[in-house]
């Protein structure tokens, strides 16, 4: 609908890189209202990436219509995006990232330090403040990329296979994690995954992404992420294979076409 | 590709290196029996003395053309390097114009800055700085280029302006490659400041060398030799503590 928080129709995309053009994403129509966790899964190079690129503002070239709370996409504004390797930048401690969108924000010295000391407060970071990205853990690093976003108070939350390079249980735990500061914050959640259980567990709205050119296959109303926060109940389960079959079906599709 | 001095363990190996270099070069003073390789005390003895007289002016003198040259290169080369690599389309314009100029070599312009620049300082700057300045340039740029494009689209998405971009995604990450050509650069530099200060010019440790040896005087002429070597030491290890101290991440 288009008062939805977020709401995409008809979204092209292409690129022209000298010798061949490449369609990466064709008519693709998405909406999620506010408040609420979406999850993206679909097959690699599908254009998961570039739908999320748009929605971050960093492609504005791209037509149809794309809309975050009726304004479109704009960079550095209400939107927080967080990257597969984390984007944190390695010269800078792990305060310096943090207090770095604060900064181009113009904020003052004061305001910069209670932002950023009671978020890392929050995410246990303030003993790490001092640490460079490469003396951290993936999962602290992931946190500190949490922390970054969190910071500036965003209301929409933009993922990219956020915790694919996560070992399980780190992977685990930073999922619950995000959930808690959902529950906390009601910001709305576009998260992309290659992981059926990551879907099944986050996505209150699943999309399923196809291929080439890259649009949107399925939307799944995902009752179980809200019902269950545990992981082996037999519904998870049954919604994860439901999921998998279906993704089977649409990449068959896909081969075929 | 990187050689520095490692702070712990390193001294010792340094000193040891120096007793090495310094018996070779005793051993060989011995079998040539030649005034010009006199053995390292008598040379270290006649450094010293030349330094009361004017072996210093001439090392300040070189040390500034060098200096000087080296921060023009910097600050010509290193704004410029990210600015096209940084924009893809500027480099399809301006990378046939490095490639076809890159593998001249410079040097051999140096008549027609005498020619064209006077005799001066300035003529010896510019040829130097026009070596350093591609050395940099090009470094900057691949450095420039190759930056993941994850930290540049997520600095954007925190709201970082084209300037923001620069100072701490852009000037931070190619700062290592820069540290390098500066100092390959450096090395160039005085290989060429040597061969400038042997033409046309009176002050300079490079005339001093060459004008000791014309003269016959072999002590002053090594002992010139030892003060561009040490010269050509010290901006290295003060290049290796910059490093140090501004790219401790690189080596965590
Ligand atoms: N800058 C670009 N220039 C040209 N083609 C591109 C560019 N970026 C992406 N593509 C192409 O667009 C398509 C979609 O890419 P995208 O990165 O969005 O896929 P993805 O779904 O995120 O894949 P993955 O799951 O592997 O991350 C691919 O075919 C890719 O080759
Ligand atoms: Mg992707």
């Amino acid at each position: 609908m288009k008062d939805d928080y977020l709401f995409i129709k008809s979204l092209k995309v292409d690129f022209a890189p000298k010798k061949a053009p490449v369609r990466a994403l064709e008519s693709v129509d998405l909406s999620l209202s506010r408040g609420k966790r979406g999850v993206l899964i679909g097959p690699s190079g599908c254009g998961k990436s570039t739908l999320i690129n748009v929605l971050a503002g960093l492609n504005a070239d791209y037509s149809g219509q794309v809309l975050i709370d009726g304004r479109p996409p704009l960079r550095g504004g209400e939107t927080a995006l967080i990257l597969q390797d984390f984007g944190l930048l390695p010269w800078k401690t792990v305060w310096d990232n943090v207090v770095l969108g604060l900064k181009f924000r113009q904020k003052s010295a004061g305001e910069i330090k209670a932002a950023a000391e009671s978020v890392l407060e929050k995410l246990g970071l303030l003993s790490l403040a001092q640490r460079y990205p490469a003396q951290l853990s993936g999962g602290q690093r992931q946190r500190v990329a949490i922390a970054r976003a969190l910071v500036l108070e965003p209301k929409l939350l933009l993922m990219d296979e956020p915790f694919s390079s996560l070992d399980a249980l780190t992977r685990e735990e930073i999922q619950d994690f995000l959930l808690e500061i959902w529950e906390e914050t009601r910001l709305t959640i576009f998260l992309i995954t290659h992981n059926i259980e990551e879907a099944v567990f986050l996505g209150e709205k699943i999309f399923i992404m196809s291929h080439s050119p890259g649009r949107i296959r399925q939307e799944i109303e995902n009752n179980v992420s809200n019902a269950s926060r545990q992981r082996g109940q037999t519904q998870f389960w049954e919604m994860c294979s439901f999921l998998r079959s279906f993704l089977h079906r649409s990449s068959h599709y896909a081969a075929d076409a | 590709m990187r050689q520095t001095l490692k702070k712990s363990g390193g001294t010792i190996a340094v000193v040891i290196s120096l007793i090495v270099l310094l018996i070779i070069w005793w051993l060989f003073s011995l079998a040539l029996k030649n005034p010009a390789v006199p053995p390292p005390t008598d040379a270290i003895k006649n450094f010293l003395a030349s330094l009361q007289k004017d072996l210093l002016t001439h090392l300040g003198i070189s040390l500034y053309r060098v200096l000087t040259s080296l921060f023009l290169a910097a600050v010509l080369g290193v704004p410029l390097g990210i600015w096209i690599g940084k924009n893809q389309k500027i480099d399809d314009w301006v990378a046939p114009m490095i490639y076809l100029t890159y593998p001249v070599p410079k040097v051999v312009l140096l008549p027609v800055f005498l020619i064209i620049l006077g005799i001066g300082d300035v003529s010896k700057i510019v040829l130097i700085t026009l070596i350093a300045f591609y050395l940099i340039l090009v470094t900057t740029r691949d450095a420039a280029k190759n930056l993941e494009r994850g930290y540049i689209s997520s600095v954007q998405s925190l709201g970082a302006g084209s300037w923001d971009l620069y100072i701490h995604v852009f000037l931070p990450g190619c700062l290592p490659a820069i540290l390098t050509s500066l100092r390959l650069g450096l090395g160039t530099a005085m290989a060429v400041l040597f061969l400038v200060e042997t033409y046309a010019t009176q002050e300079g440790i490079g005339f001093f060398i060459m004008d000791s040896m014309s003269r016959l005087n072999y002590e002053d002429m090594f002992a010139g030799i030892i003060g561009m070597g040490l010269m050509g030491f010290f901006l290295y290890l003060i290049l290796d503590k910059v490093e140090n101290l501004l790219c401790r991440w690189v080596k965590l």
